[in-house]
């Protein structure tokens, strides 16, 4: 045989080996942040969707195929986040479930909309995801410009305060929120004292409470995570002051109690409804932690947003984004978070966001 | 107002402790080790580490535990900083300039991915039962709030900078330390053991940037893997501030660096902190390229 002829052979083997891969599979992309100060809160929303697959593949797969995961960490960086979307489609998948950042949700989606797959994210809550017309961006969780009025407006009208100091981690999710919260505080006629940003590497914040000591602020809104959340409320009261420390979503993980040793008070944050109390939720959580340990708060997301992604691939026929995306759209989805549906931009029709306490090294649902 | 300066103070103690691995080192061998920012996180959590041992060891007692954990994190990080020296920069001591430049990011990413995935990919909380007794005891000074950890602090580096003084300027280690700084050749004719020599400075930074991470451990509350980073380039400014290989300026750079980062937030914004600080930097070395107190030294011919 000629070296071209063997050459010819061997690559159209390759490529019916490959395409036999393809094809005995749909591979599903799980991705967040698992590295770093995030790691916790990032990686309980993958277990989630790692939960919902092992159940659908035991019920037989879907679409008479098993469901592969390809899981990549995006270390919580835009720039991981663009190469691990790239990798995702290299690898051939047909949707994507993630990111956890808005940072890294952003410009992952340019990627996974020019190549036509599918994204639906658990926890991205920057009001921008979805406000670029891409036809296939979806979250299953609510918007900033939501839960940021609904702080202020805890703020304002049930804590009654009237000078506030609103601190940012100066990323996508950080600034986002502490514009709308600054914006809709300044409606209802409060202050806004201090508008600063410090960086997600910042764990001594006492520059920033000086100037709020300042300024007379009774309390402060931290648009940011949970780690640092934990070290400015400490550091907040050991420098004397006694005010409401309020945040987003990003603060709701239980890392934040053990860094603040489960004696943080006058704490508020805004999260998705409690669903403890739910019957539906138990089943979930029973077997989510005989495998993985304590949930994280976005580990319900993850398992309804991968359910709800297969469902509408079910009714859908096929994997293709176009086709799915409209399913999707086209009817209401039973998730233990109560029934969701999405909106012509892919966000939910209605987030329920609800002012969340701690108390006794807990959040608690007031 | 005397709040900011003693936070600045307090901040700019640990980079003075760190700058001074940074000088030192670039003062005796002309190369920066950019591993010692990991050197600075590895005495960090080594300090967590021994806490706990000595907790299940024999319980919770409060001096004595902090006392053995500072030791065991101190000959820890002393003993990093001899492995550093000994794996990625003797063999390449005659080589060209940027070897072991490469060798020190490398040993830099290797640290920092061993302690991620063997220790933690998120964070670790400073045991609150020994950094409470630090950080909850305080007193008001002109208004200003003053914890017992920010005094340790300042107190801790006056000593180790005092004591690191004594030991360059009046012991026969330092008198074969700046030998060797100066000629590296002659020294070794003159019977000075100029590998021993280049090894204890290596091990006296890392002990040094060892206490400064026990305290910032104590201070921010929480360590991660890469607690080093920001720390370690806030040091090098630091130490090329007040003129690089300078052991003075070290210190005199770090408490600059400090104070401007709180005068900033305080005054302009926490945005602009980062900012501050380099165009501080630029402006200084624009108009004195050795830094604050570096020496103007003729080019050897």
């Amino acid at each position: 045989m000629k070296l071209s002829t063997r050459l010819s052979l061997a690559a159209t083997l390759l490529a019916m080996a490959s395409c036999q891969k393809k094809d005995d599979t749909i591979k599903i992309g799980l991705t967040g942040v698992q590295t770093g100060p995030d790691a916790a809160i990032g990686t309980a929303p993958i277990n989630g969707s790692k939960l919902a697959i092992e159940e659908w593949n035991a019920k037989g797969g879907i679409l008479g195929k098993k469901i592969e995961m390809v899981v990549r960490d995006d270390e919580g960086k835009p720039k991981t986040a663009t190469a691990v979307a790239q990798e995702l489609i290299s690898a051939g998948v047909s949707a994507v479930v993630g990111h956890f950042n808005s940072g890294c949700s952003i410009p992952a989606s340019e990627v996974y909309n020019q190549a036509g797959v599918l994204q639906i994210t658990p926890a991205s809550t920057n009001p921008q995801l979805t406000e670029r017309g891409f036809q296939n961006t979806f979250r299953i969780c609510g918007r900033d410009d939501q839960q940021g009025i609904v702080s202020a407006a805890f703020a304002r009208d049930t804590l009654k305060t009237q000078v506030i100091a609103v601190l940012n981690d100066k990323t996508a999710y950080g600034q986002g929120i502490a514009d709308v919260f600054k914006k809709t505080f300044e409606t209802k006629g409060g202050k806004v004292a201090v508008f600063e940003g410090v960086g997600t590497e910042e764990k001594d914040f006492r520059g920033a409470i000086a100037s709020i000591q300042k300024s007379g602020a009774t309390a402060v809104y931290w648009a940011g995570m949970f780690v640092q959340g934990g070290i400015l409320y400490n550091q907040l009261r050991e420098a004397g002051f006694k005010g409401a420390l309020l945040g987003g979503d990003g603060m709701f993980d239980n890392e934040f109690h053990k860094t603040t040793q489960g004696k943080a008070d006058s704490v508020f944050l805004t999260f998705g409804p409690d669903y403890n109390a739910k019957p539906e939720a138990q089943e979930f959580l029973k077997k989510y932690r005989a495998k993985f340990g304590p949930e994280g708060s976005y580990s319900i997301y993850g398992y309804d947003a991968a359910n709800v992604l297969l469902s509408a691939m079910a009714k859908a026929g096929t994997t293709d984004a176009k086709a799915v995306s409209q399913a999707l759209r086209s009817q209401s989805w039973k998730t233990l978070g109560g029934d969701v549906s999405f909106d012509a931009k892919g966000d939910l029709t209605a987030a329920g966001y609800v002012i969340w306490t701690a108390r006794g090294g807990k959040f608690v649902a007031r | 107002m005397v709040q900011v300066l003693i936070n600045g103070l307090a901040r700019g103690s640990v980079y003075a402790l760190v700058a001074l691995g940074y000088t030192m080192v670039y003062g005796i061998l002309g190369m920066i080790n950019f591993a010692h920012g990991e050197v600075f996180m590895l005495g960090m959590f080594g300090v967590v580490f021994a806490l706990g041992l000595c907790t299940t060891l024999w319980g919770t007692s409060l001096a004595l535990n902090l006392v053995v954990a500072l030791v065991l994190a101190v000959l820890f990080a002393a003993g990093w900083g001899w492995a550093n020296e000994r794996i990625a920069y003797r063999k390449l001591r005659g080589a060209n300039m940027l070897a072991p430049l490469s060798s020190a990011i490398g040993l830099s990413i290797v640290l920092q991915n061993f302690v991620m995935l063997a220790v933690t990919k998120g964070k670790v909380d400073f045991p609150h039962f020994y950094s409470d007794a630090f950080t909850k005891t305080h007193w008001t000074v002109l208004g200003a709030r003053i914890t017992l950890l920010q005094l340790t602090m300042l107190g801790t580096t006056a000593i180790l900078c005092l004591g690191l003084w004594w030991l360059i300027q009046k012991t026969r280690i330092g008198i074969s330390l700046r030998a060797t700084s100066q000629d590296r050749l002659a020294a070794s004719l003159m019977g000075i053991r100029v590998d021993r020599s280049i090894a204890g400075t290596f091990i006296l930074g890392s002990a040094l940037a060892a206490v400064a991470g026990a305290m910032v451990g104590m201070y921010q509350g929480v360590l991660a893997f890469d607690s080093g980073y920001s720390v370690g380039l806030k040091a090098f400014t630091a130490a090329v501030l007040g003129g690089i290989g300078n052991i003075p300026g070290a210190v005199l750079g770090g408490f600059l660096i400090g104070i401007s980062e709180d005068l900033t937030s305080y005054w302009i914004g926490s945005d602009w902190k980062q900012t501050s600080t380099f165009v501080i930097l630029i402006l200084v070395l624009i108009l004195r390229p050795r830094g604050l107190l570096g020496e103007r030294v003729s080019d050897k011919v």
